[in-house]
């Protein structure tokens, strides 16, 4: 057979790799043979790291000689819930030093869930001669002095984006940072700041950048500024809104109406914080070139909600709290037949009785007027089977689908059983179903149906369910593309964890708290397979000093090739793959 | 004669250029349709060759005559003025429809002669066939051998292949924790994290006073994730509860446990790994220590004897015949078969009311 490889080239090759962009295909090409991975490995641009320590920064440097985009994941999910204590881990301290030395032409640094100091900020700015792009989502450990520095000395920088992270909020100058030559923003998303940034310096940046795409202002800028801003920068596809009050004035409203509409690319809209209904018009002009909308922070009433959604017949995307109620729902049916996703929040969980007119039907009614809906993100306070079928049948293209019934173990409200059959029904004819969460009343039941059908499922998320381990055996040993999977509150124990301990080799990560995992069970495991970190996490001390029976208070397992991490907190332990049992 | 009266004398007459081709042919090709490739066009001009039968071109060894065909049929379509971008992307689809070896042999061929467009047009090709395969497969569409050993084919960790040197990493790493824990059970010390403590006094006095700045910063950001993450935090009310008690516990910590001494913790870490990176370097130098494999580190025999059956111990207390047991519930389980889900007029759900009692 010809030796195809031999008369190819290596640019050649590395020119047909440089079309093949996806992480999995490009996995596939160093699986092949041993000059492809040679080849595959410096041509390797971009490397996305799902678990920053599955790995250690030594190895991907090794391995990838020329990457110019990392991204990294640190904790959990269910740190977004509080679970995983302050200090767990997700240190980027060590990767920033990496990549600073061996790097230099590193362009872009995507974090998630990780902590970043000032010091690492600091030493981006200094490092990377050609910085393009920083995303820190669900970050923290940093301040507006670790900004500062990335704005002063990041001649190159075309993306900030603070998404969702908690930053040490001293003050707004470090916008000021930003030199007066400094003209290549694109994208800057500074929502989740505190405190009010310098705007005369706000105007003049956006004001020299000719190519900004994205703003995302934070709360504290106020409306009648708007206008202004958005005067400068017509050019803008996605903008958010400080708060969206203000004294009502009529010209406010008419100059912020024509600013609005004189942005003729603008498609995304977000923002809203402590939203005056009497400005919602001020966007009605823009409404029907809309494809997102983001009020998940405004406090708007359902009518007014469907006079919003109404208009906005090119609607993809809409991230809305409950006020917008069944009948608003119901109105988003018949008007945004282009939906793809809905995220309905809570506008007062810890209420005990429901504040607004939210049910199951609002999501039925979507579910039946959005045929290309596929990803749900649903909170609500009742829910039945019959429903569930209705919007798995009426559905089946749904790839993500979250559902949060407020009160934990809520039975179907009609007929009090479990909803097991819903949540099947969902399983069985949303074929491609990636993502999951569930909640409710259910039994071992419904995760026999999950094992069975939920074959492409790659994320679940479990709380309050199920009866025994074999409910945790029907997942494990079912969900042949299992990545991640988290557990709360759940009574699994040891054996089904014991007898599929195989299988998490083949996923990213397992999180289990509030279970019944012995101590026990976790040093075997630790011990039997060496390629995976389990970590005990428990705030009330040392496990030695309880029965090896007690259960642990939570359990963090994910496959590694770096071997237990160094940065561990007091609070946890990684179960050694030998000499925890040489105690003699 | 004039450039121009030539023209009007035999306006159809095209000049043509000699190649050679790798085998040794030789053949004639018009000269505009040869010259699209920049390596003829670049070997003409710069040298003249190619005029006569004596003084033919030679084309790149990757250039075979049946190649070279193709080759000049995209080069005489593409050159001729006048052609629509419809036109050309239509040519070009059909144009490549060919066998993966062929589509292969062209890009290469392409390559030699850089013809840039028609790299870009095969290359793209190649990589539509390559997209959504198994490696398998792809070995099997491009003739490739399978010379990857079982250990550098373990299933990557999300870009990650299981290098068989890591492993190796893995084992020093388990054996220096080994040590390390021995040490400090020797000691008696508690540590909090494994580190090395070379520093000179003044770099831990500016430790110490820089622990405290960090603290006041820790602080403030706690304080505000209790009031921020509203949307995300009522995945489930009854975590509330639970809160209050992890930020009691987190209260009693001392301050070193937040963010100012993670950064020592990463250095040292980093440190750590470096050391590991030096006994690394120094132990591949003989790499025959390294060639039997064996998870269990060196262990002298009666060690490992020990371990296995303090293994067993640990199995039987945790009631390892499980596997029995677990065919017992399994078969219990399958009696109550899946029901497929059907749903009669008012979506009654009574088919599961019997076998769920609640």
């Amino acid at each position: 057979m010809q030796r195809m490889a031999l008369s190819f080239p290596e640019e050649v090759l590395e020119h047909v790799f440089s079309f093949i962009r996806s992480e999995r295909d490009r996995n596939v090409i160093s699986l092949v043979c041993k000059s492809w991975y040679e080849i595959e490995r410096w041509c390797r641009w971009r490397v996305f790291i799902g678990n920053c320590y599955a790995v250690s920064p030594m190895m991907v440097i090794k391995r990838f000689p020329e990457v110019r985009s990392i991204s990294l994941k640190g904790k959990p999910h269910f740190a977004d819930f509080n679970l995983v204590p302050e200090g767990w881990g997700g240190f980027v301290c060590p990767w920033i030093g990496a990549i600073a030395k061996a790097y230099p032409w590193l362009e872009e640094i995507r974090l998630k869930r990780m902590v970043i100091t000032d010091e690492s900020l600091e030493l981006i700015a200094r490092s990377f001669k050609n910085f393009k792009v920083l995303v820190l989502s669900s970050c923290e450990g940093f301040s507006t002095d670790g900004l500062a520095a990335i704005a002063a000395n990041c001649r190159n920088l075309r993306e900030l984006d603070l998404r969702e992270s908690e930053v040490d909020d001293r003050n707004g100058h470090w916008l000021s940072h930003f030199p007066d030559s400094y003209t290549s923003l694109v994208s800057l998303n500074i929502s989740c700041l505190g405190s009010e940034v310098s705007l005369s310096a706000l105007e003049r940046l956006i004001g020299r950048c000719p190519n900004l795409q994205t703003l995302r202002l934070n709360r504290a800028v106020p409306l009648d500024r708007l206008a202004n801003l958005l005067a400068r920068t017509p050019q803008l596809i996605e903008f958010g809104t400080g708060a969206y009050s203000s004294e009502i004035r009529p010209e406010v409203f008419s100059k912020l109406s024509g600013a609005l509409s004189g942005c003729k690319q603008l498609r995304s809209l977000s923002g809203f914080w402590d939203v005056l209904p009497s400005y919602l018009p001020a966007i009605y002009p823009i409404c029907s070139r809309l494809t997102s909308l983001n009020l998940s922070y405004a406090t708007i009433q359902s009518l007014d909600l469907i006079k919003l959604v109404s208009q906005c017949h090119n609607l993809q995307r809409l991230w809305v709290l409950d006020y917008i109620e069944d009948a608003g729902l119901d109105a988003l049916a018949v008007s945004c037949k282009d939906l793809r996703e809905l995220r309905v929040f809570p506008s007062d969980p810890f209420a005990l009785e429901p504040n607004v007119t939210l049910t199951e039907h609002g999501l039925v009614s979507v579910s039946e007027g959005c045929p290309k809906l596929q990803s749900v993100l649903y909170f609500c306070r009742q829910m039945s089977n019959a429903a569930l079928i209705t919007i798995a049948r009426n559905r089946p293209n749904m790839t993500r689908f979250r559902l949060c019934i407020i009160e934990p173990r809520t039975p179907d409200y009609l007929t009090l059983q479990p909803l097991d059959a819903g949540f099947g029904a969902v399983v069985e004819y949303c074929k491609d179903l990636r993502r999951l969460s569930l909640s409710g009343l259910l039994t071992d039941r419904v995760f026999e149906y999950i094992g069975t059908y939920g074959k492409k499922l790659e994320m679940l998320s479990v709380a309050f369910a199920g009866d025994s381990d074999l409910g945790l055996h029907h997942i494990l040993s079912g969900c042949d593309n299992l990545r991640k999977l988290e557990i709360r509150d759940c009574p699994f124990g040891d054996k089904a964890l014991l007898a599929n301990a195989a299988k998490l080799e083949t996923m990213r990560s397992l999180w289990m708290s509030s279970c019944l995992v012995s101590y026990g069970a976790c040093k075997l495991l630790g011990h039997k397979m060496p390629r995976l970190n389990v970590e005990v996490i428990d705030e009330r001390g040392p496990p030695d000093s309880r029965p090896e029976s007690c259960p642990v208070e939570k359990l963090y397992i994910y496959r590694t090739i770096a071997g237990p991490r160094l940065d561990m907190p007091d609070f946890v332990w990684t179960m050694e793959d030998d000499s925890e049992f040489r105690i003699s | 004669m004039s450039e121009a009266a030539m023209a009007v004398v035999k306006p159809e007459m095209k000049s043509y250029i000699w190649v050679q081709t790798v085998d040794g042919s030789l053949q004639q090709v018009e000269e505009e349709v040869a010259m699209f490739c920049p390596m003829i066009c670049q070997e003409r001009l710069q040298t003249g060759m190619g005029s006569s039968k004596n003084y033919a071109i030679s084309l790149p060894q990757r250039v075979n005559p049946a190649i070279f065909g193709l080759i000049l049929d995209y080069c005489r379509f593409h050159q001729a003025p006048g052609r629509s971008n419809k036109e050309r992307k239509t040519f070009d689809e059909k144009f490549i429809r060919m066998d993966t070896k062929k589509l292969c042999e062209l890009t290469s061929a392409a390559d030699s002669l850089q013809l840039k467009p028609l790299v870009d047009l095969t290359s793209r090709a190649l990589a539509r066939i390559i997209e959504g395969k198994t490696p398998e497969e792809i070995r099997e569409a491009f003739h490739l051998p399978d010379d990857l050993t079982e250990e550098e084919k373990l299933e990557p960790l999300r870009n990650m292949t299981d290098d068989p040197r890591i492993r190796l990493l893995n084992r020093l790493y388990a054996r220096k924790r080994k040590e390390l824990k021995e040490r400090q059970k020797l000691k008696n010390v508690v540590v909090e994290e494994e580190r090395v403590d070379d520093r000179s006094v003044d770099d831990l006095l500016s430790f110490i006073n820089s622990v405290d700045g960090d603290t006041k910063g820790t602080k403030t950001s706690k304080n505000k994730k209790k009031n921020r993450r509203r949307k995300d935090h009522i995945k489930d009310p009854s975590s509330i509860n639970t809160n209050e008690n992890f930020n009691k516990g987190l209260n009693a910590l001392p301050p070193l446990c937040h963010n100012g001494v993670a950064n020592n913790v990463s250095e040292a870490s980093t440190s750590n790994h470096l050391r590991m990176q030096n006994l690394a370097t120094v132990s591949f130098s003989s790499k025959h220590e390294f060639v039997d494999g064996g998870d269990d580190d060196d262990l002298d025999p009666a060690m490992k004897e020990e371990l296995d059956r303090e293994v067993e111990d640990f199995a039987r207390r945790l009631n390892s015949d499980w596997p029995e047991r677990m065919q017992e519930i399994l078969s219990l389980g399958q009696e109550r078969r899946l029901v497929p889900i059907s749903v009669n007029g008012n979506c009654s759900t009574q088919i599961y009311t019997g076998l769920d009692r609640r």
